[in-house]
This record gives C-alpha cells, structure tokens and sequence, in this order.
C-alpha cells in the first residue's frame, strides 16, 4: 500500500519526524518497505524556481515548425523568454514554470541554452515533469493564478510515499483512512471522520437491485447518477492517485478508485443506459456463461463464480473486474454506481482460478469491513456530483443479515503472562481503546474494520504486543522432560557426509525436480515454473551426473561428488510418495576404486554387505553391483567420457546395517593363525563366491577370508584363474591348535572343491 | 679388609675414572675409559678377583656399578651428540608442500544445518526430518491458513494434484509431531521447501528451512524472543543484537519477525543489509490457538511458540555469499572453500 503523506495528512496531524512515524509502523504494523519522495526536491531553494507564470506572448519558433517561443511573466521586473514543444495553450494562459537552475524531479537540471537560435530560460512544465501524472501531451494549464506565485502554493509538487507491506489479516489498512487511524492510536493523536459527505438526492428514482445470494454479497449499494460529463479528473486527484501507484482514466473511474484507496472499499461505476432493463442482479453464473472482462479477455465461467448480471446477462465479475460491454466511456452520460460487500473466499477461488488478480479483488479476498459501503457510496457520489455535475437521482441498500461485531474476554494479568512482560491494565486498556475497541465489564466490543481478525483474547492481546515489543524481555523456556538427541539415522547421516567428505568427495545440493527420470511414474508438477524444475525424481545419480560433467567440462578436475537428498518413489495414485532418504556419488576412476569407497563408507559405520552382480540403466552392464541398500558401479560410459564410478545407497537402510555400539571382540589374548591358499576355478566363477563358501565351510573361528590377488596366466591354463585368498583363523576362548587350524583349511579347501570344481595350487 | 685397594685408593680410583668419563669426547675415547676401568685387566676388575671378604666385594661391586652407570650415559650422550652433528647436514627445505592428501568438502547448507541442529540439541529440542510432499491438508488447513490465503494459490505454491503439494514450509512436520504425541514438545525440523520462485540470482524455487516449535506449560513471549536470540548469535557471532517486528502468519498469533545486526558490516552498513545495519531473518510467533485445537491439544493449558528461516539465507550471511545462485550451481572451485 503506497501511502502519500500529504493525503495520510488530511485525516490525521502528521506533526511527527517521518523517520520516527516509519520506525514505529515498522515495528508495530506494518513493513515499511520503502520511503520514496515524490516530486520536486526542496534543496537549496529549489522550490522558490518553480512559479506561476502568465503567457504574455506566444508565437511559432522562427526556426522550428514544432516549437513555441514564449514570452512568459514570472512576478519579476523583466519576463522570460521560453521555448515550449507543446501547443495546448496560447497567449493570456496561466501556466507552471520553473526557472533557470531548478532542478527537475528526475534530476534534471534547467539551464539557460539556445534551442534553434533562440534563447531559452527556464522550461514550461508538463504533469509528467513534475511527476504529477503520466500526461505529457501538453503542459499543465492552470486555473487563473497571480504570476510569480509560488507554484507550490496551487500545485501538490512534492509528498512523501509510504511503501507499506499490509499483512493478509490487516485489510483495513488497504487505505489511507485506515492507515491514519492506525498512526492515530500508535501517537496518542486525534483522528478526522471518514471522509465523504453524503449529498442529498435531487430524485426518487427506481435502482432496480436484487440480491440473489446474500452469502457472497452480503449487501449492495446502488446509486444513480444522471447528466454526467465525462472527462479527465483535476490535477490534484490525478496527483494523488499517481503518487498512490493506480493510473488516472476518466473522472468517474478516478473518483472510485480514489474512494477505494482512500477507504479500502472498492467500487465499480457501470454505464447504466447498457444494462438490460436497468438492473442489476447479484448470482452465480449460470452454466456455459462468458464475460468479456473490460482488460479485452473472454473469460468462461463457472457456476461457483459469484456476478453481478442485468436483466439478461453477466456484466461483471463481482470484486473483481468489470465486463467490457457495461464500462463507462467518454459518452457515458448515466452512470450507476455500486457500493457493495463481496465474501472473501468464493471470490478469491474465482481470482484464482481465472488467474486475475486486481486492486479490488486484492481487498475483497482478505475481508473489507461490510459497514464501510455506506460511507464509500456517500463519498463517491460526493466526488461524481462534484467531479462531473452529475445529478444524483436514486438510491437503493440492498442487504442480508450484517454480522455483529465480535465480543472478546479479555483478561490483562492473562496478557501480561502470555507476553512475559507486566503491562499495567490501564495501559492495556488504553491500547485497545485507542484502537477502536469498546470496553464492556471484562469483555471489548471490536471495531466492525477488524472483525475477522479480533475474535478471540489472544488476538487482543496480539494488539498489546505490538505496542509493546520491544519492552519484551529476552528468557528461556523452563523446560521439563525433554531432552536433545540425534536419533540413529541422523547420527549416520553425519558419519556419511563426514566420511565422504575425508575421503575426497565434495558434498553437493542438486534440486529435487527434474526435467525426465526414468520412472514413468515419478510425481509430476501442475504448473511447473521451468520444464527443467517439473518432476520429482526417483533417483539422484542423473542429477550427480550432470553435475560431474558441468564440473569436468570447466576443468575442476579431480571430480568427486556426493549428495544426501531424498527420492520420491511414486506408490498410489492419490498416495503420498515413498520418501527415500537416499545417499549417492560419482567420481572419476574405476569400478573398484569406487568400490573401496564404498567400502570404506561401509566400514565407518561398522556395517556389512554382501554384494552381487547388478543391472542398472545408468552403470556399466558389466561392471555393476547390489547390495540391500544400492547400487555401486561404473558409469555406463554413454553418460560421460572417461572412466567414472557411481552409488546410491539407501540411508535407511544402512542405517540399519550399522553396528552401533560396536560389540567387542578379544582378538589380542589368544593369537591368531595366518594362512594363504590359493586355488584355480573357472572365469565364471566370483570370488565373493569362493569366501562365501570357505565361511560357511570353516564357521565362526574364520574371523577373516580376504581375496588378495587373482592370477591368469600359463601355469592356470586357460578358462582359469587362481585367487589368493587370505584366512585367518582366531577364537576368542583359547588359542587355536595348528591341527585345528590344518582341520578348518582342509574343510574349505574340500568345500571349494566340492563347490566350484577349485583345485589347490598352494 | 681391603686387600690390593685401600679405601683411599677406591675413593681415588672412582675419581679417577669419573675425570676419565667426563673427559671423553668420542665413541672411541670412552670405550678406552670402559677397557681401562672396567676391562678384564683393569684395576678394579684385579681387586675383584682377590677379594676375601663380603665388605670389600659390596664395597667394589658398588663401585663398578656406578662406573658402568656412569660410562653408559656419557656414551650414549655421545652418540646422540654424533647423531645430531650427523643430522645437520641432513636438511629439507621446510617450505615445500606437504604429500597432498584428498580432502573433499561439505557444502555450506551443511555447514550452517549442523550450526542449527547443534544449537537446539544443546536447549533440549530433537531434530526432525520429515516428508516434503504433502497434502493441503497439513501444510494449510491445520495451521489455520485462511481458505483465501495467497499461499493457496497456484502462483504460490507448486501442486501436484488439487491434493498433494510439496510444502510451502517445514512447518507441516510441527503438525506431524504434535498428533503423534503430547506436550512438552521441543523440536527443530529442517529441510527443503518450495516455493513457486523463477529461478535467478537470488531466487530458487527450493530452498532449505529449519523451523522450531516449543509447546509446554506457560510458554511466553518472551521465552520466544530468548530462543531467537540464541539461534541468531549461535549462527552469527555472539555480539549480535535481535530486535523483533510485527508481523502476520495464519499459524502464530502473535506473529514477528526478527531482524538481526548485520553480520557482514557490524551495523556500518553494507549491501547485504541495504544500508540499513538490520538484517530480516525468517519468521516467528506464538503458536494459534486454532492450531493447537486442530491437533486436539487444549489451548487453555499448553501454550507454545514457532519459527522458521532459510537456512541457505544464514548460509549467505554466514560466508558473505550475495547470491542464492552458488548453493545450487555446485562448482567444485566454490565447493572446495567450505
């Protein structure tokens, strides 16, 4: 909400330095987003060159068809000489000008020049150069003025904009009346009525209003308004609205709109020789219904959207916007005017749904005070009458059941213990009362602007709060019965990054949507923002994979990276998804480098796998392998040049492999015995196979079968190859004997044999 | 009796052999004052041999203990002495690098999660990490959003049917925990969130939060303001300063927001803060009571307080970083700093 202070100033004495009245909204209402000074600069004298001038002579430029010379009366002995670009004025005119060394309010600064040959001091001002408004066709021509008359005196040359961030559960402050009743009760200061007085009406006539439902358009405002001359708006209301952010179009539209931002009520103004019968019905649109909203778009219409409709058709989307047939034109000449009351909620999906956001739906979806109508059609009709000479002729209030204004307990020892903080009850009064609530025994009667915020006590106390926040102590909850943990998984979770990160990997964040995964069910965005952003991915290697290259192709060689981030695996159709906290990496070298360290990940969380062979889309058909929490593998080499390897491993589950306490083992007080074998068997056969087998073959005293070499050569013979594995045979009771150690070798050695055809070669 | 050594002779000898020691100054040397006082032929050793009674024996045995003692230290003395003179020559220039050694990194949302996590574990809160997609149902309607409120809206918020959406905010996850058990609570969740934010220099679409809830008896205000200023100066320094503005959100009541000193200007004033000293930092507030309703929780006898922030926005006025652009980019030369 942009707030000029010159307007804030007609409700509320604003006899406060701006940086204390910003600091104090800032703190206690609302974000001060922006303190923006509008128009001419006050430095230095610079206003005193800016004057009323008369035109005492005005003729073509001898060298330039476009340009006037003028001869212009600015209060001093001699007159100015003035070349001008516009031709909407003449000899005699009244007009706006600024002297030789004024500085403009964009910056510029004037300076006595030539233009075409001629001298040129000073410059005859436009609405656009004093930021007056958005016309630059011709210059501002005013009314009969003294000459040498400060301009400042009859034009609004500069103000100061709030720029406040209103919170969805403060639409009274969408206005400036509103806002000054805020800073009224935030200073202790004296506040004018609303603004708007009523006219009398000059007629009787009918304004044929029927509400046909009283839950989305609790009330509605007809007036009519006959022999109205449509026109621009004057300078000062144009001023105010273009210091207040909306765009200047006709008197009658400016009027409304300048009720809106005065009041925070938005109005519509309707031509009234379009409507079909010379009514207006409140109702839902009917089936197949289209409107063709005034910003040109046909727009299709649901039953659920609330309208107002003439006799025959829709002409407007309640709140929102109003239809193109029924807007008021240059030829308007009748004109009916609504002041209504819409309900937030329908009329936000209907926002939503068309995706059209306005200044009145704006309103309108947060709540705008159903008693305020009246005030704002007296207003409006005010401005019109005044604005256009138009009669007003007709009045009609149609309205369903107003709500009552809430009733809140309201207890101050409560308030003061909830905020920590002793705030004396007359104080906490004083607050509440200041704000617009009426105190009845230990209850408040709250302001019909805050209804819907201020319901219950705590909500009251809210407003003792923030006039208090910052006498609020700092203090530590008293806590009881808890106390802080990692649980196992978060503990994992650190020793993976921690590990990872120690072994050369750098720890990366890729977004969680994706342009394409390989499940054809992975979750899919409605409205996406990017096609790159659209899917929730089911695995995070594609992702790590892009990065690796992104990383290779810019030379940041060596490239290791990890990730812990979530997969979203799809289950039912309207289920949530099965969120997998999953762990994955990729780095460049081959399958068993990224094996040793995966390993090494395992042994750092003291879990153990077993690993089998895999097939995996995104890893080498040959060089892949599985185990109950991932994958580890080489990358397919089609994905990226060179040599890399990859995992992804479920966190929960190795979570779950992890041994945690680690259980102790006596392998110090009874030696161990070391022995190697090697044997042949065929290609096709896994070593993970052969230990595999020698533990189950020699039991629990094998504390370890390593594999440490595999051998192919002539002494194998061909289709061969010969592990190395070392075993070492240990119990933690008592020293083995070599004999048992011979019994256990020689089982394994038969269990090899037996198994896979192995033949002992030492 | 002493037969060949009087007493006086011993003492001489001793004296004797210790000059001898004492004047050594090589491997050789002393190994001709061990021969000399301690070989086969030596005095002593001749004594030794003819002694007769167990005085005498004690007395020279004594003796000879005390030269072996003596003559093994100036010995070793001398060859560490050697050593180090040997050493000398044996120098590396010290400047040269060390064997490098791969160390990789954790990435700074990280960094300042664990900040976080570490600052509540040590007030007592556990640490949740709970699901992203989620239904309108938890991530609106039980925290009290209003049917009308623009987080609802498809601008906002990125939805996957009219349903299921990815939360807008970790705060669903207070909802989670709050109808999976009773107060006391005191808990921080972190992880991602989404909003619907085209992507440029300082916006993602996803970012991290961490958001915090107490519930208990007689939580006040002011035990909120206390609990921000902890996590503020545990994140930024201990020198911080906190101050609090009002604000709105559906799920607290009342809501504020907190700003803390600049971190990157020490209030001197700096692009980071736009010249203002402050620094906007998340959100905060005492729980609704509608929510607490919502999770069947009495209002009347559990009062509680929540907050939230960005945890890659601390991330950037931890480390200075302007841009949202670097935590997602994953450039390994930026990686490699943290």
């Amino acid at each position: 909400m942009r707030v000029p202070l010159s307007w804030l100033g007609d409700y509320v004495d604003l006899d406060i330095p701006l940086d204390d009245l910003a600091a104090r909204l800032d703190t206690s209402t609302a974000v001060v987003a922006g303190i923006e000074h509008h128009g001419v600069s006050d430095d230095d004298g610079n206003l005193g060159l800016f004057r009323v001038g008369r035109v005492l002579e005005a003729k073509k430029h001898p060298n330039a068809d476009r340009l006037q010379l003028c001869v212009v009366d600015v209060g001093e002995s001699e007159p100015y000489q003035i070349v001008c670009g516009a031709w909407n004025f003449g000899t005699g005119a009244t007009v706006a000008v600024a002297l030789p060394g004024a500085t403009l309010p964009g910056g510029l600064v004037l300076e006595r020049r030539k233009l075409r040959g001629e001298e040129s001091a000073g410059m005859i001002l436009s609405e656009q150069e004093l930021e007056l408004g958005q016309d630059h066709t011709g210059i501002i021509v005013l009314d009969d003025g003294e000459p040498g008359t400060p301009l400042g005196d009859v034009l609004p040359l500069q103000d100061v904009v709030l720029d406040l961030e209103i919170t969805g559960n403060r639409p009274d402050l969408l206005s400036v009346y509103g806002v000054a009743r805020e800073v009224a009760a935030l200073f202790r200061l004296d506040l004018a009525s609303p603004p708007g007085r009523d006219p009398a009406p000059v007629g009787n006539e009918l304004v044929d209003v029927t509400i046909e439902d009283f839950d989305g358009c609790p009330r509605y405002i007809g007036r009519l308004l006959r022999d109205v001359r449509i026109g621009p708006s004057p300078l000062w209301l144009r001023a105010r609205l273009d210091a207040a952010g909306m765009r200047p179009i006709s008197n009658v539209v400016d009027a409304t709109n300048y009720v809106m931002l005065g009041l925070g009520n938005p109005l519509h103004a309707f031509d009234q020789t379009t409507l079909a019968g010379g009514k207006i019905v409140v109702r839902r649109a009917r089936p197949g219904e289209k409107l063709r909203t005034l910003d040109g778009v046909e727009r299709d219409l649901d039953p659920s959207d609330l309208m107002i409709a003439d006799a025959e058709r829709s002409i407007a989307l309640a709140g929102i916007m109003g239809g193109e047939d029924t807007e008021i034109s240059d030829q308007t000449t009748e004109v009916l005017l609504e002041a209504a009351n819409f309900e937030p909620t329908g009329l936000w999906r209907t926002s939503e749904r068309m995706r059209l956001r306005t200044e009145g739906s704006n309103r309108w979806e947060k709540g705008v005070d159903p008693y305020l109508a009246e005030q704002a059609a007296a207003w409006a009709t005010e401005l019109i009458v005044s604005l256009t000479g138009a009669r007003f002729v007709g009045h009609t209030d149609a309205k369903g059941v107003l709500p009552e204004r809430p009733v809140v307990r309201f207890r101050p020892e409560q308030a003061s213990a909830f905020l920590g903080l002793e705030v004396a009850a007359e104080e906490q009064e004083d607050i509440l009362t200041r704000l617009g609530n009426e105190r009845r025994d230990g209850e408040y009667v709250v302001p019909t602007w805050r209804a819907r915020d201020l319901v219950r006590e705590v909500d009251l106390i809210e407003e003792v709060a923030r006039f208090h926040l910052a006498d609020v102590p700092f203090t530590l909850p008293v806590r009881r019965e808890m106390y802080g943990r990692l649980d196992r998984a978060q503990r994992v979770r650190r020793r993976v990054e921690d590990t990872l990160a120690s072994l050369g990997f750098s720890e990366v964040y890729t977004p969680s949507l994706v342009e394409q995964d390989r499940d054809e069910r992975a979750l899919r965005l409605q409205e996406p923002i990017t096609v790159e952003l659209a899917l929730l991915r089911t695995e995070l290697l594609p992702s790590l994979v892009e990065t690796a290259r992104r990383n290779a192709e810019v030379g940041n060689a060596p490239v290791a990276l990890f990730e812990v981030a979530r997969a979203y695996l799809p289950r039912g159709d309207a289920e949530l998804p099965d969120e997998r906290v999953r762990v994955a990496g990729v780095a460049e070298g081959g399958f068993l480098h990224v094996k040793g360290v995966v390993q090494a990940l395992l042994r750092s969380l003291h879990a153990d796998a077993s690993w089998s062979r895999a097939q995996h889309p995104l890893l080498h058909p040959g060089k892949a392998a599985e185990t109950e929490a991932g994958v580890v593998g080489e990358l397919h080499p089609a994905l990226l040049a060179g040599v890399w390897g990859a995992f992804e491993l479920d966190l929960e589950e190795l979570a779950g492999a992890a041994r945690d306490p680690v259980p102790y083992e006596d392998v110090i007080t009874y030696p161990a015995i070391h022995q190697d074998i090697a044997v042949s068997v065929g290609e096709d056969v896994e070593v993970g196979a052969l230990v595999d087998a020698a533990r189950s073959a020699a039991g629990p005293l094998l504390r370890e079968a390593r594999v440490f070499d595999v051998y192919r050569g002539e002494q194998v013979g061909p289709g061969k190859k010969s592990a190395a594995i070392h075993l070492t045979f240990q119990s933690p009771e008592r020293t083995l004997t070599d004999e048992e150690a011979a019994e256990l070798r020689g089982r394994i050695v038969t269990a090899l044999a037996e198994d896979f055809g192995a033949e002992l070669r030492a | 009796m002493l037969t060949s050594l009087t007493l006086m002779d011993v003492q001489n000898l001793e004296n004797g052999a210790l000059a001898a020691v004492a004047g050594a100054d090589s491997a050789d040397e002393i190994e001709r004052v061990r021969v000399e006082y301690l070989g086969r032929k030596s005095e002593l050793k001749l004594a030794l041999r003819d002694v007769r009674d167990r005085e005498s024996g004690m007395a020279l045995n004594t003796l000879r203990e005390r030269l072996e003692t003596a003559i093994d230290g100036r010995e070793q003395e001398l060859r560490r002495a050697e050593l180090d003179r040997q050493l000398t020559q044996d120098v590396l220039d010290v400047t040269l690098p060390g064997e490098e050694r791969r160390l990789g990194s954790l990435h700074p949302t990280t960094l300042t999660r664990r900040i976080v996590e570490d600052a509540f574990l040590g007030l007592g809160y556990e640490v949740i990490d709970d699901r992203e997609v989620e239904t309108v149902h938890y991530n609106f309607d039980q925290l009290a959003f209003p049917p009308a409120h623009p987080s609802r809206s498809h601008r906002d918020t990125f939805f996957i049917d009219p349903v299921r959406l990815l939360r807008t905010e970790t705060s669903p996850s207070q909802i989670h925990v709050m109808e999976g058990k009773k107060p006391p609570i005191y808990m921080v969740s972190l992880g991602r969130v989404y909003r619907r934010d085209a992507p440029d220099a300082t916006h993602f679409p996803i970012f991290h939060q961490f958001e915090g809830l107490a519930v208990d008896r007689d939580i006040k205000l002011a035990d909120l303001k206390g609990t921000l200023r902890h996590v503020m100066r545990a994140l930024f320094g201990d020198e911080r300063q906190v101050r609090f503005r009002t604000h709105y959100f559906p799920f607290t009541e009342p809501s504020i927001e907190p700003d803390v000193s600049c971190p990157i200007c020490d209030m001197r004033g700096c692009r980071m803060c736009k010249y203002t000293g402050w620094i906007e930092l998340g959100g905060a507030g005492m729980v609704n009571p509608q929510v607490f309703v919502n999770v069947g929780i009495d209002p009347e006898e559990w009062t509680g307080f929540a907050f939230g922030c960005g945890i890659e926005r601390a991330a950037q006025l931890r480390h200075g970083i302007s841009e949202i652009r670097p935590f997602w980019e994953n450039d390994l030369r930026v990686l490699r700093q943290f």
